[in-house]
């Protein structure tokens, strides 16, 4: 696809700004309303999915050309995907999220850069992570536990730790206790130590296409030489990338989070929590195991009319709306755990408000990114909890910041780590 | 002025004319603190080309118009000439009822159509007009909706000039305009008739809402020689219940709420005074009804109008009696010194003559304004302290509070009762009257038809709607040939 | 056009450099407006862009904006949520600077007593709404739905929508209002003027609310309008809609006071009579005829196409020819909604029994499928919210309203076959969609009350499509034809049409207009207010040169 082939969609907007907002049947209150952290608080037109569109279609018909504000557009995007799920609940035909993913193809490809961004990725192809880190220290996190090294031995699962979790260091537990875990319940798992590559996802929606290309290409590889049929990720990226764009590269590997994981586990007896943990949580909804973690569905096809002008596509074309995406099973993991108490913030599920860590704007708009997530650590105080549970590294890493940053009363965990502490 | 005498016959015919000093000194005060100034002439046009005539011989001559609709007593001065050498333009020989529309609930009348006149007619289609508090029977319909007066159903008025819909303007500079949707083609009511339109919308044309540019404007923007206005149905069933209490402050939540979910369709607060003066029969039995009726009631009508009158009656007042017992109140057909039946009566007839707010003691002076239902205790307590401090009587000021727009304004109205033909209490009224009024402004209340020596007061702390208003003014009135004097102008 | 240094550094100086862009693309990104491609030239869908872009955060800022382009001379146009047209600056060669007034986002006041918030224009309906439902109050949210600013549509657009029979239109409930007039003045109308609160918007003495807005509001070409209050009503359902189904078929379950239906009627007689006796007896809470929007052929298909998420509208041709969904169309021909909500289940179990009599006196029924659970939850919210209400774009993302005359019911029900005819015959060429030719939209009543209605024709087209452009102006221009022919005003789409006029073509249009003096009066209003022309032709208004009125 190129952005032309997006040309439809622009014209097709009637900007109507439901991109902005939450789902309007959703929406609680004044000031939980708006779905869009880009637009809120770049406040300009052009952030929103809207006028993203419109200055894209602006470029293409020639009537304005690359300038720094155009970049910042494109790029000043968390890519999240609140955007889509709002203005697809009125629409069938147009691909908001996909489009601005597609400008930000394009910039990369004309040479639109954003420094930031170049030197993360000048780590991705030197290094094959995303934090800018030595390769070889990959698999640090990982020492001590007895578990299959992939490029040595075969196993049917794959864990897949990913770059966040891999390097940093208040999130190496995480990985581990998801070993920990695959581990008691028997399962015939390994792990790619420090041989794994970064799932390319983040590349991805930088704008980078052939960088994750070559990410998913070496990871399918290397998966499919150690005969891997399923692989389980605690990051929602990852989860992302595999579940959803990696088919395009040709993997057809089960792809399971580790809340998914647990969640059966749980249910199938294999898992018994024995103490209680007494705290009052709210969860939040990463972003690409929610709205973006719906289950790939191939499409080759075209549109075409039925009914004079009514735009379908032929054949059948996958909506992706948030409708399936991973919502309940981490809910189900928590409300199993003795003691303790979740409780809604107004903004979740396909709904969620992002955790501001996404479409490289952590890297490039450190300002922005803070200010989302806490925009989302306001959200989560006002329901009373006292603690804030993801089910991503990168989500817990930016919500951390906030706090720790911004002097706030929350405490952040992962799933698994209340998991662990029910054990 | 044998000219002005002669130009003006040949508008409105020599009958229709007058400059007798009788006439004149009818028309030169009325029952307000105004100044007394006789107009020069009084003219009375029998349609609408006549008004614009006078209009342009007016504009030519920069000789002061004076519109009157409705007939005497008048209390608030606006019908009295505030310039020399004025000519009153009494517009109530202008009575036609010129449609009644029982289907779309609309009628369209000249201004000159009286309550009195009125509401039998509408009766006969199963009509009727919500009104004022006992107008009196010569009142224009007109002018009383064009000065935003206070009606008695909040439920059915959705804005505050309702029910006042479509009007045909000549405007001061003489040009004409239909506004709302009668301002839409098909420029002939017949044929908008025909078409099956009814005048229904106030709305437009296009940006402006012309009729709001009349409304309040005491006939100095324009003079409306017609208006379509909305009717409710005719009651079939029509009760009354009281809900009385000590204090008013006792009855400010349960009237909140009541007005919340719209129950009620008359729905009004009166004190012990007002409602003596409406039900008594001279001085004497409004004193000795004063004192037997409780401090305050809320007023509040139910009707059944159309499918299952009965039974909606019987919804509705159980309805109000289960709100009423959740702030401790009781919902009665009668109250000490006043029963249902005889109360809405009154309610749904004109007043008597003499005009109801003066059977007590032959004159009398409203102070009027609009605030919330919230802050009328604090104006009760200010006008009673001032009362203290001029020596009126507090047991004699008639108090009147009127929910309007659906309950989220309230008209509050104060009646200073006095003897006309005491000189020094007319003076210590004039004084109380003027001092209150100052000092209810000052505390936030909203004089929003500002009548007389209120003009000054209000436009005074609103230099910004003053400028534009007489910058309006100019448009619609370049010569200001439009009751001079009054408002800002 | 850019704007010199001068002047930008001018407008930067206020707002701040973080709130002002002349970008290209970003400027163009306002100039992107729905219905642009039916006006422009080569069916472009930019309006002029703006010179630049202003985001400003408060009153005074804006009050300094406007004195600053009166002292340049540019033109200004404020919007709130901005959609439309009309919302981006009119006109080629105008230097115009672009006022999104997203910042100005409060919720200033919430009066439960006194039944009315005071708002700022980037506040959109349904944030009001969920703060109102709270505390058992709500608002009418107009026709165009969730998304749009309650301010905007008191004001400056239109205020009409399926709840305005019981909570009147959005200009009926404007009480005091906050101005910035074109001038760089600011007014305070009604009470707030005088210093005694937000609850009256009329007076003192003539209202000069008279003159921010009348049968439509200036739409942004008549200074900036920075807060407002306005009157609200009882809610009697839930403090929050508790929403269940799968996105996008979201509905909540209707509680005990409240009744959901969908009525059919088998004329359109009966259906003007419903309309009567439905204002004659005071029901409706929320009145809407509002399904039929996606056409008589294929909307009830879509409705049950909609309420399935495993559905796209891949699926509509087989829906649409099941036989229950094929006799369900024919049933609802001539149908509309209504939400009945009672004080107190003996007012709702009243209400339900006079409905019943109406149906029995006109020959009207309660459509059975719309009445089951699935499909009578889904009603209840998205009536009551309006949060789907850009369905109507649903179809190939253009939508053009046509007809829509105001007035009696006897009166709207004579233009509709004329519209469904006109439609039908449009939509042969293949290039509009073929929903049917009744699309025939409208609120139950456009005023507080009932007394009139209107039926707004949706045509759908894809704006992709530049021959399905065409087909959609040419629908328009038909639309207006039929109508004058047939002695109706030409409807809905003649502000649309004139938006692509030039200043003579406009005002020739109207000094041929009913009443030119109308438009006189405002060109002195507008001399008055705007002496240095920085508002836009929104407010509309004849030369001095074009006199006709006889006067």
């Amino acid at each position: 696809m190129a952005l032309e082939d997006y040309r439809a969609d622009m014209l097709r907007c009637t900007r109507c700004s439901y991109c902005k907002w939450v789902p309007f049947d959703q929406m609680k209150s004044g000031k939980f309303a708006k779905g869009c952290p880009s637009v809120e608080y770049n406040r300009f037109q052009p952030y929103s999915a809207g006028g993203r569109l419109a200055a894209a279609l602006s470029l293409l018909e020639g009537r304005s050309s690359y300038t720094e504000r155009f970049v910042d557009i494109a790029y000043n995007c968390l890519l999240c995907g609140s955007c889509d799920v709002s203005c697809k609940v009125c629409r069938y035909n147009i691909e908001p999220l996909r489009a601005m993913q597609e400008l930000r193809f394009k910039l990369v490809e004309d040479g639109q850069l954003l420094h930031q961004h170049k030197a993360v990725i000048d780590g991705l192809r030197k290094e094959h992570n995303m934090l800018m880190k030595p390769g070889a220290g990959r698999g640090k996190w990982a020492e001590g536990l007895k578990v299959k090294e992939l490029t040595k031995e075969k196993a049917e699962v794959a864990f897949h730790a990913g770059c966040r979790m891999s390097y940093d260091g208040r999130l190496q537990g995480i990985a581990r206790i998801a070993v920990s875990l695959l581990q008691k319940a028997g399962v015939d798992f390994g792990i790619m130590g420090e041989n794994e590559f970064c799932c390319g996802g983040r590349a991805f929606h930088m704008g980078y296409r052939t960088e994750f290309t070559k990410c998913a290409e070496y990871n399918i590889g290397a998966w499919t030489k150690a005969g891997v049929k399923t692989v389980v990720t605690s990051c929602s990226d990852g989860y992302h990338t595999f579940k959803r764009l990696y088919p395009e590269v040709g993997s057809n590997f089960e792809i399971l989070h580790m809340v998914e994981f647990v969640d059966r586990l749980i249910k199938k007896g294999a898992i018994k929590f024995t103490r209680t943990v007494p705290m009052r949580v709210t969860y939040h909804d990463p972003c690409h195991l929610g709205r973006q973690g719906e289950p790939y569905a191939p499409w080759n096809g075209k549109e075409k009319k039925i009914r004079g002008q009514i735009v379908v596509y032929e054949p059948r074309k996958p909506r992706y709306n948030g409708a399936w995406g991973v919502y309940q099973p981490p809910r189900e993991v928590l409300k199993a755990i003795p003691g303790l108490e979740l409780i809604e913030m107004e903004r979740i599920k396909e709904y969620a408000w992002c955790c501001g860590s996404g479409g490289g704007v952590k890297d490039a708009y450190p300002g922005f990114s803070a200010w989302t997530a806490r925009e989302r650590i306001e959200e989560a105080k006002s329901t009373g909890a006292e603690a804030i549970v993801s089910a991503c590294p990168w989500c817990e890493s930016n919500f951390s910041d906030a706090v720790k940053g911004n002097a706030m009363e929350m405490k952040v965990y992962d799933v698994m780590e209340l998991v662990q502490q029910a054990l | 002025m044998p000219d002005r005498r002669i130009e003006l016959a040949q508008i409105v015919g020599n009958n229709n004319l007058w400059d007798d000093p009788k006439a004149l000194e009818a028309y030169s005060h009325d029952q307000s603190f105004a100044l007394s100034i006789k107009p020069w002439f009084v003219v009375k046009p029998k349609n609408t080309d006549e008004v614009q005539w006078l209009v342009k011989w007016a504009n030519q001559t920069r000789t002061p118009l004076v519109p009157v609709s409705s007939g005497p007593p008048h209390f608030h001065g606006d019908t009295v000439p505030s310039a020399a050498g004025a000519v009153i333009v009494d517009l109530s020989g202008m009575k036609r009822i010129i449609r009644i529309d029982r289907k779309n609930r609309m009628t369209l009348v000249e201004p000159g159509v009286t309550y009195g006149q009125l509401q039998p007619e509408l009766a006969k289609e199963g009509l009727r007009l919500t009104t004022p508090l006992l107008p009196r029977a010569n009142k224009s319909v007109v002018a009383s909706l064009l000065e935003r007066q206070p009606t008695l159903i909040p439920k059915y008025r959705w804005s505050l000039p309702e029910p006042l819909r479509c009007l045909e303007v000549v405007w001061g500079n003489g040009e004409i305009l239909w506004t709302g949707e009668a301002g839409v083609p098909p420029r002939s009511l017949e044929r908008q008739w025909e078409k099956g339109l009814a005048q229904v919308d106030a709305k437009g044309p296009a940006e402006t809402d012309w009729h709001r540019l009349v409304s309040a404007a005491q006939g100095s923007m324009g003079i409306v020689t017609w208006a379509s206005i909305r009717c409710e149905i005719l009651p079939r069933v029509h009760r009354l219940f009281f809900i009385p209490a000590k204090n008013i402050d006792d009855l400010i939540d349960c009237a909140y709420k009541l007005l919340k979910v719209r129950l009620g369709d008359e729905f009004l607060l009166l004190n012990n005074v007002d409602l003596a003066c409406i039900l008594g029969d001279g001085t004497e039995s409004i004193k000795r009804l004063k004192e037997e009726l409780p401090p305050w009631a809320i007023i509040i009508g139910v009707a059944g109008r159309d499918i299952l009158p009965e039974e909606k009656v019987e919804v509705q007042v159980n309805d109000i009696r289960d709100i009423a017992q959740q702030f401790g109140l009781c919902l009665m057909p009668a109250i000490p010194g006043a029963r249902s039946g005889q109360v809405l009566g009154a309610l749904l007839q004109p007043s008597g003559e003499p005009f109801w707010k003066l059977g007590y003691k032959g004159g009398c002076q409203d102070i009027f304004f609009l605030t919330t239902l919230d802050r009328t205790p604090e104006f009760i307590k200010t006008m009673y302290s001032l009362a203290a401090v001029f020596t009126y009587p507090c047991s004699d000021i008639g108090i009147y509070i009127q929910p309007q727009h659906q309950g989220v304004a309230h008209h509050c109205e104060f009646s200073l009762h006095f003897d006309p033909s005491n000189e020094a209490e007319v003076a210590k009224v004039k004084e109380f009257f003027t001092r209150a009024s100052e000092e209810l402004i000052k505390q936030g209340a909203y004089f929003s038809r500002p009548y007389g020596v209120w003009a000054n007061m209000v436009y005074n702390r609103d230099a910004q709607s003053k400028a534009l208003l007489n910058g309006i003014k100019d448009i619609f009135d370049p010569n200001h040939v439009l009751n001079p004097g009054k408002l800002c102008f | 056009m850019a704007l010199s240094k001068e002047t930008y550094r001018a407008l930067e100086d206020i707002v701040g450099t973080e709130n002002i862009s002349d970008d290209p693309a970003l400027c163009d990104s306002y100039a992107f407006q729905w219905l642009a491609e039916t006006v422009r030239p080569n069916r472009s869908h930019f309006m002029p862009r703006p010179v630049a872009a202003l985001v400003p955060g408060s009153v005074e800022e804006i009050q300094a904006i406007v004195k600053t382009c009166n002292r340049y001379r540019i033109k200004v146009k404020p919007y709130s949520t901005g959609w439309y047209f009309y919302g981006a600056p009119q006109k080629d060669g105008d230097d115009t600077v672009q006022l999104d007034l997203r910042r100005l986002n409060r919720i200033l006041e919430i009066d439960e007593g006194n039944m009315y918030a005071v708002i700022e224009p980037y506040v959109v309906a349904t944030q009001l709404q969920a703060e109102l439902i709270k505390v058992g109050l709500n608002c009418n949210i107009i026709g165009a739905g969730a998304s749009t600013s309650v301010l905007a549509s008191a004001t400056s657009y239109s205020g009409g929508g399926p709840g305005t029979i019981w909570m009147g239109h959005n200009s009926e409930s404007l009480l005091a209002l906050e101005w910035v007039t074109p001038r760089g003045d600011i007014l305070r109308t009604g009470s707030l003027g005088s210093g005694a609160g937000w609850f009256c918007g009329e007076g003192p003495g003539p209202s000069l609310r008279g003159i921010c807005r009348g049968a439509r509001g200036a739409r942004g070409g008549m200074g900036v309008y920075t807060k407002c209050a306005i009157k609200l009503t009882h809610w009697p359902g839930p403090a929050q809609f508790d929403i269940e189904g799968t996105v996008p078929a979201y509905r909540t379950p209707i509680p005990d006071n409240f009744r959901v239906y969908s009525l059919a009627f088998p004329s359109l007689a009966a259906f003007a009579k419903a309309y009567y006796r439905i204002y004659d007896n005071d029901l409706g809470y929320i009145f809407h005829s509002q399904f039929n929007m996606l056409g008589g052929d294929l909307g009830p298909a879509f409705w049950i196409m909609y309420n399935d998420p495993t559905k796209t509208l891949n699926d509509i041709e087989e829906i649409a020819q099941k036989p229950e969904v094929k006799k369900l169309t024919e049933e609802m021909r001539r149908a509309f909604q209504i939400i009945l909500a009672g004080r107190s289940l003996r007012d709702i179990e009243f209400q339900d029994k006079v409905l019943d009599q109406i149906l029995a006196e006109t020959g009207g029924w309660k459509v059975g499928r719309m009445t089951e659970p699935d499909l009578a939850e889904f009603t209840y919210l998205y009536l009551s919210r309006l949060g789907h209400k850009h369905l109507n774009m649903v179809y190939a993302g253009g939508y053009s309203g046509t007809w829509n005359q105001p007035g009696t019911p006897d009166y709207t029900i004579q233009y509709r076959p004329l519209a469904e005819a006109q439609l039908r015959a449009e939509q042969q060429s293949g290039l509009l969609v073929q929903a049917g030719g009744d699309s025939m939209m409208g609120p139950g009543s456009t005023l507080g009350g009932g007394g009139n209605a209107s039926f707004e024709q949706f045509v759908s087209y894809d704006p992709a499509d530049k021959e399905s452009v065409n087909a959609m102006k040419q629908c328009m221009r038909n639309s207006m034809k039929v109508a004058t022919e047939h002695g109706f005003p030409a409807g809905h789409v003649v502000p649309y049409v004139q938006i692509g006029m030039t200043d003579e073509q406009l005002h020739q249009q109207f000094a041929k207009a009913n009443q030119p003096l109308v438009y006189h009066l405002q060109r002195k209003i507008k001399e008055l207010l705007d002496p240095n022309d920085i508002g836009d032709r929104m407010y509309s208004w004849l030369p001095d040169s074009k006199d006709s009125q006889p006067g």
